[in-house]
């Protein structure tokens, strides 16, 4: 069989516009299959944007494609639900509601019940088959909407800052998780995250977003102190990540007198997708 | 339109006096009929929070009426056009509106309400035809409206059979019930649709006033008493059902002479005190 080495999605000069406001600027960025490609930048960078119009929630100039064309199968996990947390709605019954054709006022059927129980033993998270969908912790309405979202069979997984609202320990076991399914499935994985250290740690591909793309590539290729400074507009020279590990340089008294002002900043290499894509894309 | 005469003859055997009369039969078919809808609705309506939607369609039957009496229709098919005609036009708008879904809706009922009262203020014998639309009343279903009623019905059961798990999907999150390849949108439509039909039949019977209280009590009562989505559908039919009937037979009661749809509504607020009791204690063992 055939290896597919094209991209998974392809964005090419997407663009949106809001009330006048450029949220995205031509951005432009190939998300390589089966990676674990990570959007991180500053509030309002048009992180969750991109994925909007991804999604085709967003109305957008230029083009995406999925799959060189063909589509993906997505699975979809959103930040939070807003769900009225009094309604009478099973975790049994939130999985099935995708699984069986049969309506659930007539029940759940056997199948549909031993797939909601496997999907929920994919996310470690059997225990709560039972429980009410408003009942349950971040962490745990977390795991729910992964297995909803794995109940697709997805072939891309876009995740929008899976971490918010769960503690550290939570949010590391479930990229934990993630990086296993992820292996297993096959899938090509993008999510939104602040969280650096995750990034360090799991991404296989980093997009730093300001509106544009400010640089691309594998996460000791990206995650330097010039593009984080640019990035978010301060000195974050913390994360040195070598060869995919962490290694936290000694931290160094700060010294406004060495900071450079914003507008002595020099366009960084990583800044110019155009030019450097191909160099830093992680294929 | 086809012969129900064998329904009304079984309706003539339920154990309450004065079935033998056929106004009676006819209520109580169009309540049989009618209170599934309501309470099967009303959960969706709860779950969709669309509260407001259903009371901008049931306020649009005065307009409804009046442009039917100006254009020379009978109300019962100009209201419930009209009201379909609001209940769409309300979906269109909320789903290519930037503004706020209450405030869409806002607008549209304020149109149609002053779109009526103008209508009526402009001849003083159409406002006594929309006297019977405040208030409604469920004695005065035709045979027609039940053969409308049964139509209707058939399309509720085709609905929720195939409808109601995706509806349920796409009510917890649009976002990833289309990024799951629901067709949300078709189901909304179908949904605004069926709901403006079934509120503009239920002003019939409870009036413009009451009309939303027929979809949301019940389902109110099964959020309390229900441990599952699907067993709330069954609670909100329950409650709803034995409101409507119990409603109807203490209305015509000498003693009480109460409007029936009043009654009816009244009868499903004391099961609603009793699901908050039942709720109650229920987490009290659990605590």
């Amino acid at each position: 069989m055939e290896l597919d080495n094209s991209p998974a999605i392809v964005f090419d000069h997407v663009s949106v516009t809001r009330n006048g406001l450029n949220i995205l600027d031509h951005v432009n960025a190939a998300i390589p299959r089966g990676s674990w490609t990570v959007l991180i930048g500053p509030n309002g960078a048009g992180k969750t944007t991109l994925l909007l119009a991804l999604l085709g929630e967003v109305s957008y100039r230029g083009r995406i494609e999925l799959g060189g064309g063909k589509g993906l199968r997505i699975g979809y996990v959103p930040q939070k639900l807003t769900l009225d947390r009094g309604m009478p709605f099973t975790v049994a019954e939130f999985l099935a509601m995708g699984i069986q054709k049969r309506p659930l006022w007539l029940g759940i059927s056997r199948a549909a019940r031993e797939e909601a129980a496997h999907l929920l033993e994919m996310v470690h998270a059997s225990h709560i088959m039972k429980r009410r969908v408003g009942t349950l912790s971040g962490g745990e309405m977390q795991r729910v909407l992964l297995a909803l979202a794995l109940q697709q069979k997805p072939e891309l997984l876009v995740l929008d800052e899976p971490s918010a609202g769960v503690d550290f320990e939570g949010g590391r076991l479930f990229c934990e998780l993630l990086e296993d399914l992820r292996s297993s499935q096959g899938f090509t994985q993008i999510m939104v995250s602040h969280d650096l250290g995750m990034v360090a740690h799991h991404a296989t591909c980093v997009i730093c977003l300001k509106r544009r793309i400010v640089a691309q590539g594998a996460p000791h290729d990206v995650l330097t102190g010039p593009v984080l400074q640019s990035l978010f507009g301060m000195h974050m020279g913390l994360i040195c990540a070598d060869s995919h590990t962490h290694r936290m340089p000694p931290l160094a008294p700060y010294d406004p007198a060495s900071a450079l002002p914003a507008s002595d900043l020099r366009p960084l290499e990583h800044a110019r997708p155009d030019r450097d894509e191909k160099e830093h894309r992680h294929v | 339109m086809f012969d129900i005469s064998w329904l009304l003859s079984l309706a003539s055997h339920f154990p309450l006096e004065g079935m033998d009369m056929r106004f009676m039969q006819q209520a109580l078919l169009a309540l049989v009929l009618l209170a599934p809808m309501t309470a099967a609705l009303g959960v969706q309506v709860v779950h969709y929070r669309m509260a407001f939607f259903s009371d901008a369609v049931g306020h649009s039957a005065f307009a409804g009426v009046a442009v039917g009496l100006l254009l020379g229709m009978h109300p019962h098919i100009s209201m419930p056009l009209f009201g379909l005609g609001v209940g769409l036009v309300i979906m269109f708008m909320q789903r290519y509106s930037a503004l706020p879904s209450d405030t869409v809706i806002g607008v549209v009922f304020s149109a149609v309400v002053a779109a009526g009262l103008a209508v009526v203020s402009r001849d003083n014998t159409i406002a006594r035809d929309l006297q019977q639309f405040l208030y409604g009343d469920i004695l005065t279903m035709t045979e027609a409206d039940i053969c409308w009623l049964i139509l209707l019905f058939g399309a509720f059961l085709l609905f929720q059979a195939f409808a109601f798990n995706h509806l349920l999907y796409a009510g917890t999150s649009g976002i990833i019930a289309r990024a799951h390849r629901i067709r949300v949108a078709l189901y909304e439509y179908c949904f605004a649709a069926l709901l403006a039909l079934v509120v503009m039949f239920s002003v019939w019977g409870v009036g413009v006033l009451l009309v939303t209280a027929m979809l949301i009590v019940p389902a109110a009562c099964a959020r309390n008493l229900a441990q599952t989505a699907g067993g709330m559908f069954w609670w909100a039919i329950a409650v709803s059902l034995s409101s409507s009937v119990s409603g109807l037979a203490l209305s015509v009661q000498p003693w009480m002479g109460t409007a029936t749809g009043a009654t009816i509504i009244l009868v499903s607020c004391a099961w609603f005190v009793v699901s908050i009791v039942v709720s109650a204690a229920r987490n009290e063992r659990r605590l």
